[in-house]
């Protein structure tokens, strides 16, 4: 009895401990990922609007990674700060696509009309799901669905969303070309996939632009695909030998690599050298900090996941849901762009990106997203490639 | 009230007194319990009486493969093995599913049934070394169980990429239609959901461990080496060959459900990640009592609270990370029910005694 008895009182102490453990973790979520919607109270015209129940799978990782998942829940999340909408995220079991169909089948089951996903891990599941619930609006980010041929198969209920991940990168490299040092740049990119490849072809064309029109003279002397998206220790050995070789700027497009090469900018920045990161997707100025305030991440490239999101909801609310066809987020629809810390960058850095971004937008300038506008674009900027560098 | 009848009821009175303080962490941690247990008790057959039987098929996907590692660890228990090294075996045993699914080009129906074959043959071969090791140097089975599953694991990862590599590297190259134990007689009836012709697989594999068990004398022998090894021994029986077969049964079963995972399931191996599934498989042949009618249930339950979990964590704003420590403090109640089993003894003895 009396071991029962003890037990007994641990179970107790210890359901308590978790109790209080998760209680607290629950705040912490709340204060970061829903701290801007606690300032907006209701107002009038919420109670009017059509209601939607919104919700996001989430890829691999948590909600508040720092990157696909957080960036798309807080444009769902704005969204519901402005308007009367239901959210809900929910984390798959894990990463295959039934494990993903059943995370959506859940979500559909619990009443949710509308469900985004971020990623290209969510093509087939997506294909599948489009079929089986017609009604459903879905978006998908950075994919189009398909039968696990690769051949893009988009039904009336769904829409892709994908970036111009070049005339991100063409800024990133306008901007670096404006802030080198050395005048020497690196690009190193995980795989070769489009989204990945988009961005090098992009800051090369970035810095071309700058040299003809500021009289830059930098160049893109190492262009690297790492291979892999999570390598981190490959990424510290490629940035360390880069920053050796005299790089200044290291712009990265490959997930862990680049929280490698970030680490490694780092240490050399904390210890006084003058060398910088670009990050991407989103904001890494915070990732970047190597003590209070300094951050080695000199801009970003990023893409507007969360605009995207509120965009893609607002359209469903309003019926100008456009399914059947990807969307493209460009610079035209604020879809792409630097982030907005900007304090490493001086005024004409500032002034020469503005210029640039009018001239994408309104068309004067066609940033080269294919090797061989690539090519085409570096010959009409008098841009010779460094041996060596393949794109 | 017998101590037969105790041994009956002590699972379901640990089950009872898991949802029980499940329901009260979410209570002390400010949620609405009485919603999340009705949809955690609504996600595992949600429709069934509207004819939707898709939410009851999740259900018996999620359960297909833990009837399967359940029973492998059940089965080197009753030799008095602990095979921990499921998780390695099914892995493996998956691998060569896929690999086969894949490679072989045989006609539709036959090919996944080979392929799930040849995937319980491979998990067998796996869990050979553990059980010859053990037998002839008696080197515990725990350990080498552990040390298998991180060989396996980069031996499929090693295997994959020169073999059969996906179009991403943490993955392998999908199997063909044909090849998926997704049959379209089952499909048919529960749309949408993942279950699988394994299902049948786990069923017919209890009643054949179940047979053999009870009903040979090869299966009384494995248990005497189970009850008492020396015994066992002084009798005639050949206990270092017994242990072998032993863990090469469970091996097998571990395979078989890797088979059922990988090529039923899904449709793809995931690399760098031992499946858990062989862990959870402890969990269920403790609930299960070790006996393959015990284990049907426990796998039961086990497959409707992953899948009732995923339906609170969408139909409540109780986060996913709470539902998981839910099920988790079920699971663990359950898995310790030999505690409420001795307890009752104990009270049996002492009500027995004051009554005389």
């Amino acid at each position: 009895m009396k071991k029962f008895i003890t037990l007994f009182a641990m179970a107790t102490l210890s359901t308590v401990l978790l109790a209080s453990c998760s209680s607290k973790d629950e705040v912490v979520k709340e204060d970061k990922i829903a701290s801007d919607e606690k300032v907006k109270d209701k107002d009038e015209n919420k109670d009017k609007e059509k209601t939607l129940k919104v919700a996001m799978v989430t890829d691999s990782g948590t909600i508040d990674d720092k990157s696909f998942n957080q960036g798309t829940w807080e444009g769902i999340k704005k969204y519901e700060a402005d308007h009367n909408i239901e959210t809900q995220y929910l984390k798959p079991e894990g990463e295959t696509t039934q494990h993903y169909m059943s995370a959506i089948h859940n979500l559909v089951d619990s009443g949710y009309e509308m469900i985004i996903t971020p990623g290209y891990k969510f093509e087939e599941a997506i294909y599948e799901a489009q079929e089986i619930y017609p009604d459903i609006k879905f978006t998908i980010i950075d994919g189009n669905p398909h039968a696990g041929d690769y051949v893009p198969d988009i039904a009336e209920n769904t829409s892709s969303i994908f970036y111009s991940e070049h005339e991100a990168g063409f800024y990133a490299g306008i901007v670096s070309a404006l802030e080198s040092n050395t005048r020497s740049l690196a690009f190193i990119g995980g795989m070769e996939m489009p989204a990945v490849q988009k961005f090098g072809w992009g800051f090369t064309a970035g810095a071309a632009y700058a040299n003809e029109v500021y009289g830059t003279a930098a160049k893109v002397t190492d262009y690297i695909y790492e291979g892999s998206y999570d390598n981190v220790a490959g990424g510290k050995t490629l940035a360390a030998s880069l920053y050796d070789s005299g790089v200044d700027i290291i712009f990265t497009a490959a997930g862990g690599v680049g929280v490698g090469v970030i680490d490694e900018g780092k240490t050399r920045r904390a210890s006084g050298n003058d060398i910088w990161v670009v990050g991407v997707d989103i904001d890494q100025f915070e990732d970047g900090k190597y003590n209070n305030e300094d951050s080695v991440i000199l801009t970003s490239a990023v893409k507007e996941l969360g605009n995207s999101a509120y965009d893609s909801i607002d359209s469903v609310i309003n019926g100008t849901f456009e399914g059947g066809k990807s969307l493209i987020f460009d610079s035209k629809n604020n879809g792409v762009g630097l982030s907005s810390s900007d304090e490493y960058l001086s005024e004409k850095t500032k002034e020469a990106y503005e210029v640039a971004f009018e001239k994408v937008t309104n068309g004067t300038i066609v940033v080269p997203s294919s090797v061989y506008e690539l090519e085409a674009f570096l010959e009409d900027h008098g841009y010779t490639t460094p041996s060596g560098v393949e794109y | 009230m017998s101590e037969d009848s105790i041994k009956r009821i002590s699972p379901l009175i640990s089950i009872i007194l898991g949802l029980l303080l499940g329901y009260l962490l979410l209570l002390l941690v400010g949620y609405d319990g009485n919603s999340g247990f009705k949809y955690l008790f609504q996600g595992g057959i949600k429709g069934i009486t509207e004819g939707k039987y898709r939410r009851i098929g999740d259900t018996l996907a999620q359960m297909t493969p833990l009837m399967l590692t359940g029973a492998s660890v059940a089965f080197a228990f009753r030799t008095g093995l602990f095979n921990i090294g499921a998780s390695g075996q099914m892995l493996f045993g998956g691998f060569v599913a896929v690999l086969v699914g894949i490679t072989v080009d045989l006609p539709p129906v036959i090919l996944p049934l080979v392929a799930t074959l040849l995937a319980g043959v491979a998990g067998g071969l796996y869990g050979f070394l553990p059980g010859y090791l053990k037998a002839k140097y008696n080197i515990h089975e725990v350990v080498i169980g552990i040390m298998m599953n991180y060989v396996s694991v980069y031996l499929v990862q090693y295997l994959v990429k020169i073999l059969i590599p996906g179009k991403y590297v943490i993955e392998s190259a999908h199997i063909p239609k044909e090849a998926s134990l997704k049959m379209s007689f089952i499909s048919n009836i529960f749309r949408g959901s993942p279950l699988n012709a394994g299902f049948f697989v786990g069923v017919i594999a209890l009643i054949v461990i179940y047979v053999i068990l009870e009903k040979t004398t090869f299966g009384f022998e494995l248990k005497a080496v189970g009850f008492n090894k020396d015994a066992a021994k002084y009798s005639g029986m050949k206990v270092n060959k017994n242990i072998i077969y032993s863990m090469m049964i469970s091996g097998c079963l571990a395979g078989l459900a890797g088979a059922t995972f990988y090529i039923g399931y899904t449709n793809h191996i995931k690399l760098g990640t031992v499946p858990t599934l062989g862990f959870d498989g402890i969990a269920v042949s403790l609930l299960g009592k070790n006996s393959p009618i015990g284990i049907f249930f426990s796998s039961f339950l086990f497959g409707y609270l992953k899948n009732g979990g995923s339906f609170m964590a969408s139909s409540t704003d109780i986060p996913r990370e709470l539902v998981d420590i839910v099920i988790a403090i079920i699971i663990y109640f359950s898995a310790i029910s030999f505690v409420i089993e001795k307890f009752l003894n104990k009270l049996l003895v002492k009500m027995k005694k004051e009554g005389k």
